[in-house]
């Protein structure tokens, strides 16, 4: 007799609920409720946060055509003049809202357009938030809503046996600016990984695929921090990165990536040649 | 071109009557229709599905689905994209044949091409398909699941499952309908990373599966440039026919192929050079291959997801 799969999928769907309500510690997680103020407070606790107030601008895709592979640009606009302490990413409704935080160094730059870019997961009708702390402690958010649902358990990478031939490969990109005068670089980290989630199902065991991802990634340049990001499996297969820096002496930039596992991948880009 | 040839009515008729009276098949029609078919070559039906994406009110019913008549057995190539579906495909071929279902293949993992097979399950046969379906299918059943239902409805999805093959095709396979063989040719990643190509032997009758669209665009789900590279060795087979995964009943080499390989390789020359200018994915899902808009049904629907899947492949050039 062919063996169905109806049991499995309901185990699928109710571990990727149980993984939901973990995270959230909420009787249940539906698209209606509205998790925010418990996801504030467990990442800002009652400090307060300034809302749409321009400090920070959030691009997403008017549709969302591929829920796994979703891209997501921040830009911090020129006129915010200043270091930055820090930047967070939350898809409200995914399996873990965190996406990703980054920890600003004095390479991030002062000036300028400063922006970072990656691609995310989206598991459900969600708000997509966007939260920077600049120098003086203050928190300023931006939010979006993303039609897109089912982003986690599918399984995007298309030719996973291809993937993970290459499996580690980083590739660091720098793009000087148009201008000699401005002092703001733009750069591009890409790894290949699978940044498994935990709930794409492995039919030759039956069991699911252990989650495996990209948790931190250290980004210097000359020797001198732009940031250091803590990631979550809600971004994509693949993690792309694309960040703006600012310029230096050599503008090397040298790249850490540490993933679930502890292992460790480095990638460097040196435009003037080594 | 062999013109198809709808079954007629007597044809229908005498059918029916000669399982009306044959007690034994215990065949009970569960509902009105049987799926629209077409004979385009001796044992070789056709049902064409709709340029549409999934809704109530085409049950699924988007994607070919064939089957071969062999004077052993049936063998069904897709099974269209709902257990409805598939019943009415399952009746047709009752409609034409009382020979026993043997094979049910499915050329690849999607959802319009898999989610009939339930209607067969107690037929007995053997699922067969790449030997990727199997991984494939099981890291996508949930949302596979999922999204049907909602597309369809509750109800239209009911009965609809994902059954997996038992006998998977690592190597050139084939198999026996008595007076005819199937030639079963698992290929390299391209539509997607489990594609299966099956050669009715009797009638030269190529079934490509969705690694040939017409008139609905094509859509990436595996690789552009493995899906290029096989296109080309495509064009180098002598068929009498070929039966796309969505378009008409049948087309031919090596012009069938011509649209696609067009639609394909202006997406991954926008999307290189978009690339290599520095460009952004979400830059290149507005500008890559739009020059390709008016040339294909369901566009808006699949375009920027398949240019999404290029930028993600090609960017590791």
């Amino acid at each position: 007799m062919p063996h169905t799969f109806i049991s499995l999928a309901k185990a699928c769907g109710l571990a990727a609920l149980a993984a939901s309500l973990l995270v959230l510690g909420l009787p249940d997680a539906r698209a209606e409720e509205n998790v925010w103020p418990i996801l504030k407070e467990q990442a800002f606790g009652d400090r307060p946060i300034q809302e749409e107030d321009g400090m920070v601008v959030l691009e997403t895709p008017s549709k969302v055509e591929d829920a796994a592979i979703v891209p997501l640009t921040v830009r911090v606009p020129p006129s915010v003049k200043g270091e930055l302490k820090s930047l967070t990413l939350f898809i409200d409704k995914n399996p873990d809202p965190k996406v990703a935080t980054l920890t600003f160094g004095p390479a991030a730059g002062t000036s300028g357009e400063r922006s970072f870019s990656t691609r995310v997961r989206v598991d459900n009708f969600s708000h997509v938030r966007a939260i920077l702390e600049t120098a003086d402690g203050s928190l300023h958010m931006t939010t979006k809503f993303l039609a897109a649902a089912g982003g986690c358990a599918a399984m995007q990478a298309k030719d996973p046996d291809a993937d993970s031939a290459d499996m580690g490969k980083v590739i660091v990109r720098t793009f000087p600016p148009a201008l000699d005068s401005n002092p703001i670089w733009a750069a591009q980290v890409m790894i290949k990984h699978p940044n498994h989630n935990g709930m794409q199902l492995d039919i030759n065991t039956a069991k699911f695929i252990p989650a495996r991802f990209v948790k931190e990634m250290t980004v210097k340049r000359d020797g001198e921090l732009v940031f250091q990001l803590d990631g979550t499996f809600s971004i994509s297969t693949n993690p792309n990165f694309r960040f703006t820096f600012s310029r230096g002496e050599e503008n090397d930039l040298d790249v850490v990536i540490v993933d679930t596992d502890g292992t460790v991948f480095e990638g460097q880009t040196h435009p003037k040649g080594s | 071109m062999c013109t198809p040839k709808l079954i007629s009515r007597q044809t229908f008729l005498k059918a029916s009557l000669a399982l009306a009276a044959t007690p034994l098949l215990r065949y009970v029609p569960a509902h009105a229709a049987a799926a629209d078919v077409s004979e385009v070559a001796p044992g070789v039906f056709v049902h064409q599905g709709r340029y549409e994406v999934q809704s109530p009110e085409n049950r699924g019913d988007m994607a070919n689905a064939s089957f071969v008549v062999g004077s052993e057995g049936v063998a069904v190539i897709d099974t269209s994209g709902s257990a409805v579906m598939g019943r009415e495909l399952r009746d047709a071929i009752r409609a034409v044949t009382n020979k026993p279902i043997k094979y049910v293949i499915n050329t690849h993992m999607h959802p319009d091409h898999v989610f009939g097979n339930a209607a067969f399950v107690q037929d007995n046969p053997t699922f067969v398909g790449h030997y990727k379906l199997a991984r494939a299918l099981g890291t996508r059943s949930q949302g596979y699941i999922t999204a049907n239902k909602q597309m369809l409805g509750e109800a239209t999805f009911k009965g609809s499952e994902i059954i997996l093959p038992t006998l998977s095709i690592k190597e050139p396979t084939t198999l026996d309908l008595g007076d005819r063989t199937l030639l079963l040719e698992p290929q390299p990643t391209a539509h997607t990373d489990n594609d299966l190509i099956v050669t009715d032997s009797k009638t030269n009758t190529l079934f490509l599966g969705d690694l040939l669209f017409s008139v609905h665009v094509p859509t990436i789900d595996g690789s552009i440039k493995g899906w290029l590279a096989l296109l080309d060795e495509m064009g180098k087979r002598k068929a009498a026919r070929v039966v796309p995964g969505h378009g008409p009943q049948t087309m031919e080499l090596p012009e069938a192929l011509e649209p696609e390989q067009r639609y394909l390789a202006t997406i991954a020359a926008d999307v290189r050079r978009q690339i290599a200018e520095g460009k952004t994915l979400a830059e290149a899902t507005k500008t890559a291959g739009f020059s390709e808009k008016d040339a294909w049904k369901l566009f808006d629907q699949y375009h920027v997801r398949n240019v999404t899947a290029a930028f993600a492949e090609l960017e590791w050039e």
